[in-house]
């Protein structure tokens, strides 16, 4: 079974509202010790995972196009250099369209990192504004546009939907935009509102409206359909592919694969053991520069947690759960319902029961 | 054995907060009752809840010690529970006294219980000593309250005393008052024993103690007892006085006021209102008059929040019922609620504080149905008496239905009478007579159903008034009313805790109000719910709760799984919680919520 690596960049050019993740703005000045760190700390690791196959990187954040193509580079050569990553493994970066140009994404290409995933999040400026997301539509474009001049085959973009003033119009029009730019995979998610964040604050205050979970789920609905057309493979509950360019790093969480997360916060799984690492950056630093491995926690999953998981997992990757997993009376009224059909012997949500995808987990988890 | 003649048995009447307690902690230091040391306020209400509240629950007897002009004199001070809810108990601890100490707070004047206290007082005969309390307040006006309290009980202003029971001014003219104006008792050590029962409270140690007033013959330890209305045998194993402490004493004498420890386990045996006398030849003829049995006027189903607690309900209610006569309760099965029990109160306070007891001292989460009054379906010769507004019948399936009345007394400043006229009118009410106390002061009487008392009248009647109106009212009968059944129906299923009896006319107000409520209560299921309310099979008011659509995580990549799926137990956990009618699942919280009498009047505003 082949394993991921994440590796985490906590660093982000201003922090958005809505975003929970772990990322800072205003820590620019760590960077050089943060990439120090993670080469060390992947060195640390690199003796539990010798003799597993790597088969895909991802590096996410925050903003990893915050760090030079050069440190990008070096963190990856480092990787290749102290794990057994294959030779065809898909290795993305995520991209905030305002920190690459032609000659980064070149530098990026000619480094190994073969997959861009580009946080576009919506074609509407106000819907930006109201993400507080600094860049204009104009940019996702202008960096399409070089990630394929300097050969890029295959780019994501991602998309949020359900802001405050976003109709279905307009996300309608941000679909088509996207659609138009030709992107091999497309990720669509519904406005989360986390109460840890300014806009949950914000919302929980009454100043700002939540978010309309009926007009969520029409967008979701809109998003099928449209989608559909354009030839792109629904194979998770927010993600679109094209054929073959579903993302393999993704599926390996989803299908309960090894993976090792590197840097602040980042989390790893093998076997029944998840752990993660220590979230704020200067606390990470230390532990790492003092020699030892950042980790800030664990669990060991209890077969029903793991049951749970697989059953949670193969619903959202549209898998299944195999028919034979569940009372047939526990299914039938999401037969009836139409939020379940069968398919090959496995029970697979339809598009109203990916919409509520919770109800089905906690009625066929049992 | 003390000679009547130095006995003087009397009470303190009061409003709510018009200083009662306060003053028997003066009297209590004044005659050196308790020690400095152990003095502490409100001395004499010993629940939690008492002092907490500032009211008394249970009665208490205590025996003052005070000489004057070289006799020295055994003062009973009985003090009485003040609340409404506690009408009769109140009766009879003005049966055990000879005088009453009617004190009325001079900033705050003559208020509703300053009055019905008053009537109950002077009914039961006895001499009225008038007296302002809190005249060391600023506001207090002493001139003004003298002049409505004087006109109130008959004398002249300058007949009124005036305290502090805050720094003592007045106390021990008070007491002098007392022995000079209330009469000694009368009654013969050589008749048969009659002693009047008051209060019980129960001693796990000791049984049942009864506080007693020996109205003739003597009470001995060890004596052969007999109670009239329980026609219960048993022996006096201790006879005592609160001094303030229980304080062993072989005998209680005529007029003396005492407690007697009966080593019986079962509180209602010792009722209140009851004669004790002798047994076998020394039997008195005649009992003592007045005795009622404890009668519960308001009902309501408290269920465990946890359907595992019932056991521990039903054990927390036998205990509670052992010092507390007037509790009742019967289990009840609720298809919404599981089992509980249907319990029968004398009043909403005392509701509230067998809730907050049971709650407190057995640490039990309940859910309590919305209150109701008893209600008689009157059907040929025969009376159906209802205790449960889900076991009303149909209408068409008996001649008429009576509910309870009460006569209200309300005193309010001028200013506000137009809202509390307003306020009676919209609750059924009919005025029986209104008298100007003052220029600016008012007392209204009404006759209201008891029903549209207990649903938040007292609440309104206080937000209308600023707070300034006051109120009690007494028991008047029953008479016929139009009222029907109000159900509430969950998708077809009609859900028994909240259904309501309500005048034909509130109906519909009545059930708008609550499907609207519930609308907001109940969470979108995975298919639509109608929310109706019904009177028998005509819908009168329907609200749908719309299927939710959406309910995933949207983002899950990361790697972080453990959160999602910790995400989705609190789901599972918060489901589980949930009570399920017929196929709706219900929180908890939306039947507290719905219950609540003060949220569900939003139609009368």
């Amino acid at each position: 079974m082949r394993a991921g690596i994440y590796v985490h960049v906590p660093f982000c050019l201003t922090r958005c509202g809505y975003c929970d993740f772990n990322a800072y703005a205003g820590l620019g000045h760590l960077q050089p010790r943060y990439v120090r760190a993670l080469l060390a700390e992947a060195s640390l690791a690199a003796t539990d995972w010798g003799g597993v196959l790597v088969g895909s990187v991802f590096l996410g954040g925050g903003t990893p196009t915050t760090l030079d193509a050069a440190d990008l580079a070096s963190i990856l050569a480092h990787l290749r250099d102290r794990f057994d990553v294959t030779r065809d493994a898909e290795v993305t970066v995520e991209a905030n369209p305002d920190t690459v140009d032609a000659p980064k994404l070149a530098a990026l290409l000619d480094a190994g990192f073969g997959r861009l995933s580009m946080g576009a999040q919506s074609f509407d400026p106000a819907v930006l504004a109201s993400l507080e997301r600094v860049h204009g539509a104009h940019s996702v474009r202008t960096a399409m546009v070089a990630a394929r001049e300097v050969g890029y085959a295959n780019v994501s973009i991602d998309l949020i939907y359900g802001a405050q003033g976003e109709t279905v119009a307009s996300w309608k029009r941000t679909l088509r935009e996207s659609i138009a730019l030709g992107p091999e995979h497309i990720s669509a998610y519904a406005l989360t509102v986390e109460p840890s964040t300014p806009l949950g604050r914000q919302i929980a205050l009454g100043a700002r409206p939540a978010p309309d979970p009926d007009r969520q789920a029409e967008m979701f609905e809109l998003a099928c359909v449209l989608l559909a057309e354009a030839g792109y493979h629904h194979y998770e509950v927010s993600n679109w592919a094209r054929p073959g360019f579903e993302c393999r790093h993704n599926l390996g969480y989803w299908e309960r694969r090894p993976y090792l997360g590197l840097g602040a916060g980042a989390h790893s799984h093998r076997d029944d053991r998840r752990w993660w690492n220590v979230r704020p950056p200067e606390e990470y630093l230390r532990q790492v520069e003092a020699g030892r491995l950042p980790v800030g926690g664990e669990e060991r999953l209890e077969p029903s947690d793991a049951h749970l998981e697989e059953v949670f997992l193969r619903l959202r990757i549209l898998e299944g759960v195999p028919a034979s997993w569940v009372e047939p009376r526990t299914a039938e009224p999401f037969l009836q319902g139409g939020l379940l059909r069968e398919r090959d012997g496995a029970l697979v949500p339809t598009e109203r029961g990916m919409l509520l995808l919770n109800e089905l987990v906690l009625a066929l988890a049992g | 054995m003390t000679d009547t003649t130095r006995i003087r048995n009397f009470c303190i009447i009061a409003h709510i907060d018009h200083g009662k307690s306060t003053l028997a902690d003066r009297l209590l230091e004044i005659t050196h009752a308790v020690a400095d040391r152990d003095m502490r306020e409100q001395y004499l209400d010993k629940m939690d809840l008492e002092r907490e509240r500032g009211i008394t629950i249970k009665a208490q007897a205590v025996r003052l010690a005070y000489e004057t002009a070289g006799t020295s004199y055994e003062l009973n001070l009985i003090d009485t529970p003040g609340h409404v809810d506690f009408t009769y108990e109140v009766s009879r601890s003005l049966a055990a006294c000879e005088g009453a100490v009617l004190l009325v707070d001079a900033a705050q004047g003559v208020e509703a219980q300053t009055l019905a206290n008053y009537h109950l007082a002077r009914d039961a005969g006895l001499v009225i000593v008038p007296v302002l309390n809190k005249i060391d307040l600023p506001q207090a006006d002493v001139h003004g309250t003298a002049r409505d309290l004087a006109e109130l009980v008959g004398c002249d202003p300058s007949e009124v005393l005036a305290v502090s029971g805050k720094t003592g001014e007045g106390v021990t003219e008070l007491l002098e008052t007392v022995i000079a104006r209330v009469p000694a008792p009368e009654g013969s050590i050589s008749d048969p024993l009659r002693a009047l029962i008051f209060d019980s409270t129960f001693d796990a140690y000791r049984g049942v103690i009864a506080y007693v007033r020996v109205k003739d013959g003597a009470l001995r330890t060890r004596a052969k007892l007999h109670a009239v209305a329980a026609r219960m045998d048993w022996e006096a194993e201790e006879t005592g006085v609160f001094a303030p402490e229980a304080t062993p004493i072989p005998e209680l004498g005529p007029g003396e006021v005492g407690y007697l420890v009966t080593g019986l386990k079962d509180v209602h045996q010792v009722n209140v209102g009851d004669t004790i006398t002798n047994q076998g030849r020394d039997r008195a003829h005649e009992p003592l008059p007045g005795y009622r049995e404890p009668k519960p006027m308001v009902w309501s189903g408290l269920f465990p929040a946890e359907g595992g607690d019932y056991g521990a309900l039903r054990d927390a209610l036998d205990k509670l019922k052992l010092n507390d006569a007037a509790l009742v309760f019967e289990p009840e099965t609720s298809m919404a609620l599981g089992f509980g029990f249907r319990c029968g109160f004398l009043g909403l306070l005392h509701m509230d504080i067998v809730k907050e007891r049971l709650e407190r001292e057995f640490d039990l989460e309940l859910i309590a149905t919305a209150p109701n009054v008893e209600f008689h379906v009157i059907r040929g010769d025969e009376t159906l008496v209802v205790h449960n507004p889900s076991e009303m019948p149909q209408p068409g399936t008996y001649d008429r239905v009576e509910e309870p009345v009460v006569l209200a007394t309300i005193i309010t400043p001028s200013d506000f009478l137009g809202a509390v006229l307003e306020l009676c009118q919209s609750r059924r009410g009919e005025m029986v007579d209104m008298k100007y106390l003052s220029t600016t002061r008012v007392e209204v009487h009404y006759q209201l159903p008891l029903a549209e008392i207990i649903f938040d009248f007292f609440d309104q009647l206080k937000s209308r008034t600023r707070g300034y109106a006051s109120l009690d009212y007494e028991s008047s009968g029953y008479q016929a009313s139009a009222l029907v059944r109000v159900d509430v129906l969950l998708h077809g299923e009609p859900v028994d805790a909240f259904s309501s009896v309500v005048h034909r006319e509130k109906a519909y107000p009545y059930g708008r109000a609550m499907v609207e409520r519930l609308k907001e209560l109940i969470p979108r299921q995975l298919f639509d719910v109608a929310i109706q309310a019904s009177i028998g099979s005509r819908i009168v008011a329907r609200e749908t709760v719309k299927a939710k659509r959406k309910d995933v995580l949207a983002k899950c990549y990361g790697g972080d799984i453990t959160r999602k799926r910790k995400l989705l137990e609190q789901q599972k956990r918060g489901k589980a919680r949930m009570r399920r009618v017929g196929r709706v699942d219900v929180p908890q919280e939306a039947f507290i919520a719905a219950l609540r009498v003060d949220q569900r009047s939003g139609e009368r505003s």
